[in-house]
């Protein structure tokens, strides 16, 4: 109690939906079926449309938003006694109800542009390419670059990728809400580590790469027909193409929301999204770490289970090993149902940064 | 080289850790009757709510034992002859030679003084065995957490005394869940045992013998907080209360106290551990409580043969000699004998006395000479009740604080340790707070106010255990 530490205990795996029972299952194919549909279809547009909405993009974030409030108030009710939760969600589902739905939806009302000022390159991988750019007014321009090049990481530096990822990001936002039921089954495996670094750090190079040929593109595509065909044609299997249809609907909707109540809500995170793995990259130099008390834990595994990540955040407690993984997102569970009180996040001083070779 | 570990508990793993990083070359056999897998015997209560499955509470992946080349049996361990260097098993097993050999067997439920011990219903909570009947006794069967792989498999080279045979329950009897479920012991397990069982949304009558709930660490006011937040939760709290029977024909229906007797149809009897060392026999020199006697390099008084953790009588910070049943002292000690099985020097020290627990959610640290009667002993307390609500109690001896006490708020142990060592004053402590603290973010901190920073006047301590200390031995 207090505002910090688990009150009581979970039955977590008691609940057949959070178990991977049979209606954990259904949940999944449900919303599967809700991505694919979405993203494939237009079924959502009427609906939209009856709603006022200007489009079904607009209706899906206005159900994100209802998804994320729910979420919340669920984790609230489990997990609200730690003050550092009631902030945190509270700022993440604001930001979301702010700047990634009524601020786009009421700017044009205004004669603005629909702008989502929550969604930085490269998780928003349009943000940077030149023809988005080009189509900006200035200021809005220069936030989109100055914010994805300069002060998202320069944050992530001082304060850890949780400033983003756990405070502003929606997609981190929805994992922390709508899919805390869920954040025990995310892989702890050492595998899994190994399979996490390789894919994000692919996908963070794809994204650099195509965004790079995108300019390249657009400052000599005139003059070389098969760098305009491959890159930024119309057809199908064009990169800009299959980079939005693989990354933007496949991973990040598709699997990264469907599969939740199967392998944990942060799949997309963890795995897949190039933003996190440029902020982690950011936060491994950088000031955050999570302090370890000296010889306290008593590896009962809390921590690494409750970590939706999949950090075995036990290793390193039970190594008495203060430490910076780039995965972690800060969202301060571990600290929290720690039973012995082993863990702290904080921003250190500068010179009691945790070194750690980039590859760990 | 030939080492036997009997123990595939902390201290016996962290010691077979230590050895193969030193001997690679070394053939380490560990005799485990409990489980197949190293687990933390500390997750035992999250594992019944269904917060942890049995998989999670192994701190490492299961390939270990293949990674490190340990090899495993599965047997009780029923003597040992150090003569020959062997360890005897049960099940008519071969018995097993070691050139070196560490006993890490660990500790045993304290057995119930009371007629009635065998009662159907009667059990502990003290191992995976304790566990399962528990589960089976609320549940019907195993949590959602299932089963640890192959359960029984010891049972064919077991005998009687092992505190690892399963216990028999009265679910199927009932037919349903306990509806007065009755926990015997005012200490940690005990209240562990409780909110397990709260945690079913059952509501347990808690008979704590003391006049108020651990006073091996807690005064009184910090007790009542506890025991006051247990009964805001329902459950039926006695203090002072002694038992002096469980009663009913074959089945627990009732226990009777000094005071009064209750309905009962399961009863966890948590009182204590200790070792669990009665296979050993006079093989090895023990202590009168069954400890195995150790020096500093934790060697018994047998050749080649040597113990740690729970089972093992270490010499205290004051002098006395007995086991520290305690999860972090129990890894310390299986790094010193890992590399005293490994053949290098090592000693065990052991320094100011540390631990935390929590208890009815509210986190608790101690540090250093609490509760100990110190003589010249002052207690310099503080209550905080804004947003957070909090106890801290600094022990002095003189002007120099000894010791801390602290619920609702988390602490680095290391820190107080650190201003015990340099003698601080209490003056001192109070003005450093901040650096000790270990809250978590945006929590906000604690602040004494000048006028409560007066240490109390010197007097008789204000008495918390009349026990004196254990006199030390010889
Ligand atoms: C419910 C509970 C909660 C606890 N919570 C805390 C806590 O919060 N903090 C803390 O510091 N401590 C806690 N403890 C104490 C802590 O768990 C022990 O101090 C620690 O587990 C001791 O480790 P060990 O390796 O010495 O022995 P154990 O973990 O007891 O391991 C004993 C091993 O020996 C084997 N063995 C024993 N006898 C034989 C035999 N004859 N033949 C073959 N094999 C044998 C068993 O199979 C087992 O593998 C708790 C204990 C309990 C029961
Ligand atoms: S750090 Fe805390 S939660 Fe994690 S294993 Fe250690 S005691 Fe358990």
């Amino acid at each position: 109690m207090d505002l910090q530490g688990q009150d009581g205990l979970l039955t977590t795996w008691r609940e057949g939906w959070r178990a991977r029972g049979v209606a954990g299952w259904l949940v999944a194919a449900l919303l599967t079926g809700f991505y694919v549909d979405l993203y494939f279809t237009d079924h959502l547009e009427p609906a939209a449309r009856a709603l006022g909405l200007p489009s079904k993009w607009m209706l899906y974030g206005a159900i994100y938003s209802v998804a994320m409030v729910g979420g919340a108030i669920y984790y609230l009710r489990a997990h609200g006694n730690g003050r550092y939760h009631r902030v945190r969600v509270g700022v993440n589902v604001a930001v979301q109800i702010a700047l990634a739905f009524l601020l786009p939806l009421v700017m044009p009302w205004f004669g603005g542009e629909e702008f989502y000022f929550s969604y930085l390159w490269p998780l928003d991988w349009y943000k940077l390419h030149p023809a988005t750019l080009a189509s900006l007014p200035v200021h809005l321009a220069l936030y989109s670059l100055l914010g994805s090049l300069i002060a998202a990481p320069l944050l992530a530096w001082r304060f850890g990728k949780r400033w983003y990822c756990s405070w502003v990001c929606g997609c981190g936002g929805l994992a922390n809400t709508f899919g805390d039921p869920w954040r025990h089954l995310t892989s702890k495996r050492a595998a899994a580590w190994r399979f996490e670094r390789v894919a994000v750090h692919t996908v963070m190079v794809l994204a650099i790469l195509s965004t790079a040929l995108l300019a390249l593109d657009h400052v000599v595509g005139e003059r070389h027909e098969t760098l305009r065909l491959v890159v930024a044609s119309a057809e199908p299997w064009s990169i800009k193409r299959l980079y939005g249809l693989v990354v933007g609907a496949v991973l990040a909707g598709v699997v990264g929301v469907g599969v939740y109540p199967l392998f944990g809500p942060r799949v997309w995170c963890r795995n897949f999204c190039p933003m996190a793995a440029v902020l982690g990259l950011a936060q491994k130099l950088g000031r955050f770490r999570i302090r370890v008390k000296p010889d306290m834990c008593i590896s009962c595994g809390n921590c690494s289970t409750y970590c939706e990540m999949g950090i075995d955040v036990r290793a390193y407690a039970q190594r008495n090993e203060s430490f910076t993984r780039a995965a972690c997102v800060g969202c301060g569970m571990c600290a929290h149902v720690c039973p012995r009180g082993v863990l702290r996040l904080e921003n250190a001083p500068p010179d009691e940064r945790v070194r750690l070779p980039l590859a760990r | 080289m030939r080492v036997v570990i009997v123990g595939n508990g902390v201290a016996g793993i962290e010691a077979a850790l230590a050895l193969r990083a030193r001997e690679p070359g070394a053939t380490i056999t560990i005799v485990s009757e409990e489980s197949d897998h190293f687990f933390s015997r500390t997750a035992l209560m999250w594992i019944h709510s269904g917060q942890l499955r049995h998989e999670e509470t192994e701190p490492y992946e299961r390939d270990l034992y293949a990674r490190e080349r340990f090899e495993r049996v599965r047997a009780r361990a029923v003597g040992l002859d150090p003569e020959a260097h062997t360890v005897r098993l049960a099940g008519g097993l071969a018995p097993l030679p070691y050139d070196r050999l560490l006993v890490a067997c660990g500790s045993r439920p304290r057995p119930t003084p009371w007629p009635g011990a065998e009662l159907r219903g009667v059990g502990h909570f003290v191992t995976h065995q304790d566990l399962a009947w528990l589960e089976r006794e609320v549940w019907g069967g195993p949590s959602r957490g299932g089963s640890p792989p192959r359960p029984d498999a010891h049972l064919a080279a077991t005998d009687e005394r092992s505190p690892y045979r399963p216990r028999p329950d009265g679910h199927a009897a009932r037919g349903g869940p306990p509806r007065h479920p009755v926990v015997i012991g005012g200490g940690l397990v005990g209240i562990e045992a409780v909110e397990v069982l709260l945690a079913a949304k059952l509501t347990p009558r808690f008979l704590v013998r003391e006049e108020w709930f651990w006073p091996l660490a807690l005064d009184r006011a910090e007790a009542d907080w506890i025991t006051g937040r247990l009964r805001a939760h329902g459950v039926l709290v006695h203090l002072g209360e002694h038992v002096e029977a469980l009663e009913g024909e074959g089945t627990l229906a009732r226990v009777r106290t000094d005071r009064a007797s209750y309905d009962a149809d399961v009863c966890v009897v948590a009182i204590g551990v200790v070792p669990n060392t009665d296979w050993i026999g006079d093989a090895l020199a023990r202590d009168a409580g069954g400890g195995v006697l150790v020096g500093p390099g934790l060697e018994t008084s047998a050749e080649d043969v040597f113990a740690a953790g729970d089972c093992a009588s270490v010499r205290w910070f004051h002098g006395a000699r007995m086991p520290e049943p305690l999860w972090y002292t129990a890894r310390a000690q299986g790094r010193v004998a890992g590399r005293r099985l490994a053949g290098d020097r090592a000693d065990y020290a052991r320094g100011v006395f540390y631990n935390s627990s929590k208890l009815a959610d509210v986190e608790h640290t101690t540090v250093g000479l609490v509760s100990m009667n110190v003589e010249g002993e002052r207690n310099w307390r503080f209550e905080e009740r804004g947003a957070v609500r909090s106890t801290l109690r600094v022990v002095l001896a003189g002007e120099r604080v000894v010791g801390m006490n602290a619920l609702g708020r988390r602490w680095d142990h290391a820190v107080w340790i650190r201003w015990i060592e340099e003698r601080r004053s209490l003056a001192y402590v109070l003005s450093h707070l901040a650096e000790a603290s270990f809250d978590t973010e945006l929590v906000p901190p604690l602040v004494v106010p000048r006028d409560a920073r007066e240490a109390p006047p010197e007097g008789p301590a204000p008495s918390v255990i009349d026990a004196p200390l254990p006199a030390p031995e010889a």
